[in-house]
C-alpha cells in the first residue's frame, strides 16, 4: 500500500518542552526566589479596576493586578426564571486556554472543567452575602468571570471584579465584595505574604483567599489549604487579608463613581 | 469545665457492630415528605445543597435560644459530638474499608489500591482518588443534585489532602517515573443526618488506617518486558500511617454561638459555617466557609481556636477505637450470608 505523503500526523498528545527542561529553569527560579524574598510581605501589588466598559452586557468590569493577572467580569440583571422562591445567582468562571504559564490547558479537558467549577462555587460562596437576593423574587442573576491571564491571586481579582460588575448592572447590594489572597513560602519560619505572583503561588506551602465586605466588615468567603500550622498562623494570616481587603477598597469604590460619571456624560444612543 | 469535656468526650467513641439494618427506609420516608414541601422549600436545598428539614420560625427560634444558654435540643453542649461508630474492614473486596455511623449520618467508604503511573510533576510518588456518590440519599439527590454535592465533597477532600505530608506518598511509588500504587477512595452517602463532612473524614482516616497494600516487585528482562511479582505471603503488606491525616470538624454558626456537628435541624437555622480540618497534633491544613450568609472576623478567630481543641480530642478518641479494632484481628466475628 502506497505511503500517504500528504497527510502529516502528528503525535495525538502534546506537552510542553518546559517539563524536560525542568533542571536548567529551576535553578533560574531559586535565583528569582531569592530575589523576591526581599518584597515586603504586607505590601499590596498596583490595582487597576475599570467598571462599564462592555456595551452587551447591563454591567461589566475588568481587574488587573500589578503581578500581571487580569480579569474580566460580565453581569446581567433579573431575568425571569420559571422556578418560585428567592433570587438566585449564578456564576460562572471561565479560563482563557492561553491563561497559563504552563502548558496550554485543553478547554474541555475534564479537569480544567473541574477547576473551574470549583472556581465558580466559590465565587457564588463570596457574592452571596453581598446582593440582596430577597429583592428579586423568581429571578436569575448572572455573573460570568474570565481569567485572561493568571498571574497569581485569580480567584480574588475574580471576586473583585465579580462584585463590581454586579454594582455596574444595578444590582441591589449590601457591600462590594473585595478579594484578597495570600500565601506562604515553603521556608520553615516564613510569614505570609500579601497578593503572591504565579511563581510565589506555584511553590507555596500554603494558600488562602479572602472576601471581604468592607463596610459591614463581614467575611464572605474564606478558602484556604496547606501546611499552615497552628491557628495563630491562620488568624495572622487572616488579619493581613483583611487589611489588604480594607486598603484596595478605595480603588474600587473610585472606579464605580468614574464608571456612573462616563455613562452620564455620554447621551444614550 | 475543660476536663469534664474532655472526659465526657472520650466516652463517646463506640466500636460496637452496629445491627446491619441501616436506616434507609426512614431516609426514604424523609425524602417522601420533604419531596411534598418542596415548593417551599427548594431555596434550601439550593442553597445547603443537601436533603433538608422543614422547620417552622417558632422551631427555629427553640433552636437558637437554646444554643445560646449552651444547651442543644438532644442535650448536648456545643462542642459535643453525637454518639458515632466506627467499623473497620467491613467490605472485603477492597484494600481497606470503614463505616461510620454519626447519629443518623451514616457513611461507607471503601479504598481499591491499583498499580498505574505516576504523574508527570511527582515522578516517584503515588496519589488518592477521590469519588463521592450521594444518590442513595433521597428521592431529591438523585441526579444532578446528587452529583454536585458530590463533586462537591470531592474537592474538599482534595483540598484537606492536598497538604504534602498528611499521607506518606513516597512509600506508594513503585518504580520512579513508572510505576505507582494509586489509591482510588470511594465514598457512599448512605444518610444524610447532617454533618456529613466530617463523618466522611473520619470514615477516611478509618479506611486508610486499615488499607493493606500488597508489597509488588516489577522486575525488567533483557528485551524489556515487564514482569510483576507479588510476594507469596497474604499479610505481608504496606500499612500506611495515619497520623498526619486530618479530620474535618464542621462549626456551625447559630446565632452569637457556634456548634459543633450540627443535626439536619440546626444546620436549617444556620446562615453560615466554617470547615476546618485539623490534624492529631493541632496543626490546620484547610479552611473554608460555607453557607450563604456572611461570617464577622472575631467569630472566624473563635471557631478556629474550637475547631483545634474539638479536633485534637476527635483525634484520641478515634485513634484509640482503631487500634482496638486493630487488635480484634481475624477474631472479629463475620457476619454470614445464611445459604
Amino acid at each position: 500500500m502506497p505511503l500517504d505523503h500528504r497527510r502529516l500526523r502528528g503525535p495525538e498528545e502534546s506537552q510542553p518542552p518546559t517539563l524536560w527542561a525542568a533542571a536548567a529553569a529551576e535553578d533560574e527560579e531559586d535565583e528569582e526566589g531569592a530575589g523576591a524574598a526581599a518584597r515586603d510581605p504586607c505590601a499590596l501589588r498596583p490595582l487597576f479596576a475599570r467598571a462599564g466598559l462592555l456595551s452587551q452586557a447591563q454591567g461589566s468590569a475588568y481587574v488587573e493586578l500589578g503581578s500581571g493577572t487580569k480579569v474580566l467580569c460580565a453581569a446581567w440583571g433579573p431575568r425571569e426564571a420559571a422556578e418560585p422562591g428567592p433570587g438566585r445567582l449564578i456564576c460562572e468562571f471561565r479560563r482563557a486556554p492561553f491563561a497559563g504559564r504552563g502548558a496550554r490547558g485543553r478547554p474541555g479537558a475534564a479537569a480544567e472543567r473541574e477547576a473551574e467549577r470549583e472556581a465558580a462555587a466559590a465565587l457564588r460562596e463570596a457574592l452571596e452575602p453581598a446582593v440582596r437576593l430577597g429583592r428579586y423574587p423568581r429571578a436569575r442573576l448572572a455573573v460570568s468571570a474570565l481569567l485572561l491571564q493568571d498571574g497569581g491571586s485569580a480567584l480574588a481579582a475574580a471576586v473583585s471584579a465579580a462584585a463590581l460588575a454586579l454594582a455596574d448592572a444595578g444590582v441591589e447590594m449590601y457591600d462590594l465584595a473585595v478579594g484578597c489572597a495570600l500565601c506562604r513560602p515553603p521556608a520553615p519560619a516564613a510569614s505570609w505574604m500579601l497578593q503572591p505572583a504565579e511563581p510565589e503561588e506555584r511553590r507555596a506551602a500554603a494558600r488562602l483567599t479572602l472576601a471581604l465586605l468592607p463596610a459591614l466588615n463581614q467575611v464572605s468567603a474564606v478558602l484556604g489549604g496547606g501546611r499552615g500550622g497552628p491557628p495563630e498562623d491562620w488568624a495572622q494570616a487572616l488579619r493581613l487579608g483583611l487589611d489588604g481587603c480594607h486598603r484596595q477598597y478605595p480603588v474600587l469604590r473610585q472606579s464605580l463613581l468614574r464608571a456612573a460619571q462616563r455613562r452620564r456624560s455620554t447621551p444614550p444612543s | 469545665m475543660e476536663g469534664g469535656q474532655e472526659g465526657g468526650q472520650e466516652g463517646w467513641m463506640d466500636g460496637r457492630r452496629a445491627g446491619r439494618r441501616a436506616g434507609r427506609m426512614d431516609g426514604r420516608q424523609e425524602g417522601r415528605k420533604a419531596g411534598r414541601k418542596r415548593a417551599l422549600r427548594r431555596c434550601g436545598r439550593e442553597a445547603a445543597g443537601m436533603a433538608s428539614v422543614v422547620l417552622s420560625e417558632a422551631e427555629k427560634l427553640y433552636i437558637v435560644h437554646g444554643v445560646q444558654e449552651d444547651l442543644r435540643v438532644d442535650g448536648r453542649g456545643c462542642e459535643d459530638y453525637r454518639c458515632a461508630e466506627v467499623e473497620t474492614d467491613v467490605v472485603s473486596n477492597t484494600s481497606g474499608s470503614a463505616r461510620v455511623k454519626l447519629g443518623e449520618t451514616d457513611i461507607l467508604v471503601g479504598i481499591k489500591a491499583e498499580m498505574g503511573t505516576p504523574k508527570l510533576e511527582k515522578p516517584d510518588e503515588g496519589y488518592l482518588e477521590f469519588f463521592v456518590d450521594c444518590s442513595s440519599n433521597s428521592p431529591e439527590l438523585e441526579g444532578r443534585g446528587g452529583e454536585e454535592l458530590g463533586t462537591d465533597i470531592a474537592n474538599t477532600l482534595y483540598r484537606v489532602f492536598s497538604c504534602e505530608n498528611s499521607v506518606d506518598l513516597k512509600s506508594l511509588c513503585i518504580n520512579p517515573k513508572e510505576h505507582c500504587w494509586v489509591l482510588y477512595v470511594d465514598v457512599l452517602l448512605l444518610e444524610c443526618g447532617g454533618n456529613i463532612f466530617d463523618a466522611i473524614s473520619i470514615a477516611v482516616k478509618a479506611a486508610l488506617f486499615n488499607t493493606r497494600i500488597p508489597k509488588v516487585r516489577v522486575l525488567e528482562d533483557e528485551e524489556g518486558t515487564k514482569e510483576i511479582e507479588l510476594s507469596d505471603d497474604p499479610y505481608d503488606c504496606i500499612r500506611l500511617s495515619v497520623d498526619e491525616v486530618p479530620c474535618i470538624v464542621t462549626l456551625s454558626k447559630i446565632g452569637y454561638r457556634h456548634v459543633v456537628d450540627a443535626t439536619l435541624q440546626e444546620e436549617a437555622c444556620s446562615l453560615a459555617s466554617l470547615l476546618i480540618s485539623v490534624t492529631s497534633k493541632g496543626a490546620i491544613t484547610s479552611m473554608r466557609k460555607v453557607g450563604k450568609g456572611s461570617l464577622d472576623p472575631e467569630s472566624i478567630f473563635e471557631m478556629m481556636e474550637t475547631g483545634q481543641r474539638v479536633g485534637k480530642s476527635l483525634h484520641i478518641a478515634l485513634q484509640k477505637i482503631l487500634d482496638e479494632e486493630e487488635n480484634l484481628g481475624t477474631s472479629r466475628p463475620k457476619t454470614e450470608i445464611p445459604s
